[in-house]
């Protein structure tokens, strides 16, 4: 096992720069203008950043709004004896609420539990395991469709969520197998 | 879905904070109008010519929890603070950066200029200690100020970040030029269609955006967030091709965004690592299966809802 840890390691190491000089070389091998290709395509970068720009103010301010007005604490209150009647800590129920809405505010809030509960403890390895095996849905679904333009989502919000929910017990339940 | 749920969030956090202002106020947590009793001591003897004098300021923690309403803090008030006197009366000026206790924190930012959180005194200074009250100028509705500060905050953090992906998106979407133009990328499509085809039926054979998504999905799974979402964008963008909507998504537009939030990460986060370090390493397998069993969850509900009659009814693809 450790092995395989190794090994993915060094792929991830050497990945990127494979990719960025494999690229071009190869295109050279098949004759491809690389410099005039390469230019012609970054030209687009400009333009999908600013398109962007009006579906993540969209989500970065509601989710600001929503993490300043304290309603996270209320939810953590009201959600805690249901979560803790199926095993889920009352300390780790924040980080599956924040998970999905912002990735500064859940780093945030593994950096507060290490704090509490110290590096080693269960708690803090249950929050890091959340954190690590999800993505902030809304952030994703902000700068994906919103590169092309997609406003009218369908099913994509509530498939990342079920995910999202199952992720964060899951996590719990490994954790404790794991560990506990 | 969405527009519930961002409406929501933005009603909500009105209530909430509405809600939180208001208890604030029916239990006076602030004190509003009642100066904090507590006991001052000039550093060397008074010097009424001198505007700024180094002080600090006592309060026991009975005292502390009586006025404010609160358990009693482990430790008694000490605050180092300086002594202002103005013709107007003396006030003392609190260190922004100091490790002040709630409420006096709250109070303090709620008012704070310039990192310059001031009090009156209420009290005729002496050398040595004396006894007064600190009276701050009263504090309310701070969470209505905080969802408004935030909202704006936010709307300027989004716009920081948008730009900030400019120079990844320009390389990545060069290099896949390239990889275009040279046949590397329908190489790639043809390796590993016989794998994706059943996830994402809809795009025609030997189309790029198989090759697009690969790439994708490998940077995540590699933890190289920076370069996968320039990927991830490049393979909406030839979804987009294969959508006859102009801002409806289709099935493998949503396949492909599960996909992506369920994050199938083999190597943990750079984020994670930076905040826990060699500890991260423990977690290594408990991230692995979370999220490879959360990534199966992903696609068999971007499957099945998509199966439903409300969202087959939408798909821009069939109707």
């Amino acid at each position: 096992m450790e092995i395989l840890r190794l090994l993915i390691d060094y792929t991830s190491a050497f990945v990127l720069p494979a990719i960025i000089v494999g690229f071009p070389l190869y295109g050279m091998i098949k004759k491809v203008r690389v410099y005039e290709e390469f230019v012609e395509g970054a030209k687009e970068g400009f333009g999908v950043a600013v398109m962007i720009i009006p579906y993540l103010i969209a989500i970065l301010f509601a989710i600001g709004m929503f993490r300043a007005s304290g309603a996270l604490d209320f939810l953590t209150e009201g959600l805690r004896p249901v979560l803790g009647a199926i095993g889920i800590p009352s300390e780790v129920v924040p980080m599956g609420l924040i998970r999905p809405l912002t990735g500064s505010g859940s780093a945030a809030v593994v950096l507060d539990m290490i704090g509490q509960h110290g590096e080693d403890s269960i708690l803090v390895k249950m929050a890091a395991t959340m954190f690590g095996s999800t993505e902030t849905t809304f952030y994703v679904i902000a700068v994906y469709f919103g590169a092309v333009n997609i406003r009218k989502t369908r099913h994509a919000v509530p498939a990342g969520l079920i995910a999202d929910i199952f992720a964060m017990f899951v996590a719990v339940y490994i954790v404790l197998l794991l560990f506990g | 879905m969405l527009n519930y749920i961002w409406g929501g969030l933005i009603v909500f956090s009105l209530l909430f904070a509405l809600t939180s202002d208001v208890r604030d106020m029916a239990e006076d947590t602030y004190a509003n109008g009642r100066p904090l009793p507590v006991t001052v001591t000039l550093d060397g003897a008074l010097d009424s010519e001198a505007r700024r004098q180094s002080a600090t300021v006592h309060a026991t923690p009975a005292v502390f929890a009586e006025h404010f309403g609160t358990t009693a803090p482990d430790a008694p008030l000490v605050l180092d603070v300086e002594l202002i006197q103005t013709k107007e009366g003396n006030q003392l000026r609190f260190d922004q950066n100091s490790d002040l206790p709630e409420p006096l924190r709250t109070m303090c930012d709620a008012h704070a200029r310039d990192d310059d959180c001031r009090a009156t005194l209420e009290g005729t200074p002496v050398g040595g200690a004396f006894v007064a009250a600190v009276a701050f100028a009263p504090v309310r509705w701070v969470k209505m100020n905080a969802i408004a500060a935030a909202a704006l905050d936010f709307a300027e953090t989004a716009v920081t970040i948008a730009l900030g992906l400019i120079g990844g998106l320009g390389l990545w979407m060069g290099l896949l030029k390239i990889a275009e133009a040279s046949g590397l990328l329908y190489s790639l499509v043809r390796l590993t269609q016989p794998l994706l085809r059943p996830l994402f039926p809809k795009i025609p054979e030997g189309h790029p955006a198989m090759g697009m998504i690969v790439l994708n999905l490998t940077a995540n799974m590699l933890g190289l967030g920076n370069a996968a979402t320039p990927l991830g964008i490049k393979a909406m963008q030839e979804l987009q091709t294969l959508n006859p909507s102009e801002d409806t998504a289709t099935d493998s537009m949503v396949m492909l965004l599960a996909m992506n939030t369920a994050s199938v990460q083999i190597v943990p986060p750079v984020l994670l690592v930076a905040i826990m370090g060699l500890h991260v390493n423990q977690l290594f397998f408990s991230i692995l299966i979370t999220t490879a069993l959360s990534l199966v969850v992903a696609i068999a509900a971007a499957k099945l809802l998509g199966r439903l009659r409300t969202y087959r009814r939408t798909n821009p693809e069939t109707s």
